[in-house]
């Protein structure tokens, strides 16, 4: 836990594995293990959100348990589930066995045939506290999410047949959601908050340099101020960081090392998702973009 | 530092006990000496959505910059939602006549049960300037209930399809694990499709302000929702009710809907829904709801063409007329009783109780 003291070893551990971290998030990070609480992260799709608990996860050299969330997610998908073959095969090895209907069934409902799925991983990894990420929250249904009002409060998980499953060690949980719908108050009061928002120009040409060493400064420079000038369009899917990355690696990977409408135009794809989108940039001007950063 | 949960709680943010405690441990945390580490802290604490932050951002700059943390702040910022409401996204109709002079009135000052009543059987048009912002909370308060129940309800109804292995096998134990009775388990039942058609010309004026709200808070409960506006022409306008919030649904549309208050050509607009979004949109699963008075001024033959296509696509056509809550009321127009072979369902949409009854029917969809 040793980085999780303070800010600045924050910072470095953060930056040492190419993620750049600004203040605020890092005292969002910073207070997440001091107050033992999960954090909500929302924001546009690719700012970084799922990156962040791969970092974390990282830099305590410890596991990171994800959970994706989709609609239809059910408890013995995310939660546990028994192993039913099993069960049934030992039913039938103890047919013979002389042993009552109650002492069979307390067998069969054992830990030995437990199947635990993330959250149970989550809390029951034994060495150090694990890094939990539930991605994409607001896919999934909100009867889900009313089921993770218990564990993310208390840490523990009740199984009827079983009893109850305490937390070794609390992990440190990572709610990310893209917004598509509201989440309940109640989840969100049990979670911290932090909004990612794209990042400015300084910050976006940083993290470029951070992935890419070896880029031209000027490249570097007016790709990214592309990009921005990109999100100020009204576009269907707003490029996000991930998209900066690509395009810069798809560019450098073509062999260019300047930009022009050409190389743009062939790499188009890394940045825009949608016909739509890559349409209206084309009408608007390849050429012109370029041009004008 | 309570003064300042309590001075934030005052304006708006939602905290709760843990919140203050969490907040007064942050306050002794001497890593979070710094103003701008405090300041995000609590940031992250008091908050629980983006459009808190620039509330708690005023709040945090009036109270702590100001000398010692005592100062009661002047400033008064009204709650979230009453900030959102004088934006423009209000565009349509109640507000016209609206100045900042009449929404004084206190909310708290007019609840209690019976006004509760009184606003539910009140006909949108004959609403008092006073009581709008009123009926407006309490509409998207019922409306979220009877989504809930709407859900509630279709869940426990379905006989299962699918095995449960987890309870066959539990109940399968006195047979030695031979699986006998056979437990199923309930898909849980697909949304279906519900699409909307608002008429929003000039004679619909003061029910489509509300009629709109109520459309939007139906997209809960149904897994895709279309809907679409029209009057002299005909705009898909659901794209704008995914967004989550209402305020910015009404606003959107405020930008790209342009054919507000005008005339009625009912026929000609569903002839286009059927030309260009019928095939992609209905399917034989889907309710169509028209929200509409039926006062058209185009041909009754045409309406009464298009409805017949659409109705042939549809599992359930229900026409809404506002007038309809009127006593005297007769579908004797042209145009409406033109409709009225083609629809399933001829209801009221006039007060929020009529609004409220469409649940029954739609639950069993």
């Amino acid at each position: 836990m040793s980085i999780l003291t303070n800010r600045e070893s924050i910072r470095e551990a953060f930056d040492t594995r190419k993620y750049v971290i600004d203040n605020e998030l890092s005292t969002v990070v910073y207070l997440m293990s001091k107050l033992n609480k999960p954090l909500l992260l929302e924001g546009n799709p690719g700012v970084g959100k799922t990156a962040i608990a791969g970092v974390l996860a990282a830099a305590l050299d410890t596991r990171l348990i994800r959970l994706q969330c989709y609609e239809g997610l059910d408890v013995s998908s995310a939660v546990y589930e028994w192993n039913y073959q099993k069960q049934l095969l030992s039913i039938k090895i103890q047919e013979k066995a002389n042993r009552s209907e109650a002492e069979k069934e307390e067998h069969i409902f054992s830990k030995e045939f437990l199947m635990p799925r993330p959250l149970m991983q989550a809390i029951s990894e034994s060495e150090k506290p694990p890094v939990l990420l539930i991605d994409e929250i607001d896919r999934a249904d909100e009867e889900f999410e009313a089921f993770l009002l218990e564990l993310l409060s208390e840490y523990q998980i009740s199984i009827p047949e079983f009893g109850t499953v305490k937390a070794v060690h609390k992990p440190l949980v990572i709610l990310t959601s893209n917004r598509t719908r509201e989440l309940s108050d109640a989840l969100k009061r049990r979670c911290l908050y932090h909004w990612v928002e794209y990042p400015d120009f300084d910050k976006e040409i940083r993290i470029v340099k951070k992935h890419r060493p070896e880029i031209d400064d000027d490249l570097a420079l007016r790709m990214v101020a592309v990009v921005q000038k990109l999100r100020g369009l009204k576009l269907a899917k707003t490029p996000g960081i991930a998209e900066t990355i690509d395009w810069v690696n798809g560019l450098m990977a073509l062999g260019y090392d300047e930009l022009t409408p050409d190389g743009m135009d062939e790499t188009l794809g890394c940045l825009l998702k949608s016909t739509d989108d890559i349409r209206r940039v084309r009408d608007h001007g390849v050429d012109q973009l370029v041009e004008a950063v | 530092m309570l003064g300042f949960v309590e001075h934030s709680r005052n304006n708006g943010l939602n905290i709760g006990i843990t919140e203050a405690m969490e907040a007064l441990k942050v306050a002794d945390d001497p890593a979070l000496s710094d103003k701008s580490y405090f300041h995000d802290a609590l940031k992250a604490i008091l908050c629980t959505s983006k459009d808190d932050f620039s509330v708690f951002d005023s709040l945090f700059e009036s109270y702590w910059s100001i000398g010692s943390g005592l100062v009661k702040s002047k400033t008064t910022y009204k709650n979230r939602s009453n900030l959102q409401k004088q934006s423009p996204g209000s565009l349509v109709m109640m507000g016209e006549g609206k100045g900042e002079g009449d929404r004084e009135t206190d909310t708290k000052s007019v609840s209690g049960a019976n006004a509760v009543e009184r606003l539910r059987k009140t006909d949108f048009s004959k609403l008092a300037e006073a009581d709008v912002e009123l009926l407006e909370e309490l509409a998207l308060r019922l409306w979220k209930q009877m989504s809930l129940r709407m859900k509630r309800r279709m869940k426990s109804a379905v006989k299962g399809h699918k095995l449960d292995l987890r309870n066959t096998i539990r109940r399968n134990i006195q047979h030695g694990g031979d699986l006998i009775e056979l437990r199923m388990r309930n898909r849980k039942p697909r949304k279906h499709r519900l699409i909307v058609l608002l008429d929003v010309s000039g004679s619909m004026d003061k029910y489509s302000y509300f009629l709109l709200r109520f459309v939007w808070s139906l997209r809960a409960h149904f897994e895709s929702i279309e809907a679409f506006v029209f009057s002299t022409t005909l705009i898909r306008i659901t794209d704008y009710l995914d967004v989550n919030n209402l305020e910015q649904t009404l606003q959107l549309m405020s930008l790209k809907a342009n054919n507000w208050s005008s005339g009625t050509r009912i026929g000609a607009c569903f002839a286009t829904f059927n030309e260009q979004h019928s095939k992609t949109v209905l399917n034989g699963s889907s309710t169509v709801i028209v929200l509409s008075d039926g006062l058209d001024t185009g041909e009754p033959t045409e309406l009464s063409k298009e409805l017949k296509r659409i109705h042939m696509r549809t599992k359930k056509l229900i026409w809404l007329n506002p007038l309809k809550g009127m006593k005297e009321y007769q579908p004797v127009q042209k145009g409406m009783s033109a409709a009225l072979d083609e629809v399933d369902l001829f209801r009221s949409a006039h007060n929020l109780d009529s609004l409220l009854e469409l649940e029954n029917y739609l639950s069993t969809i």
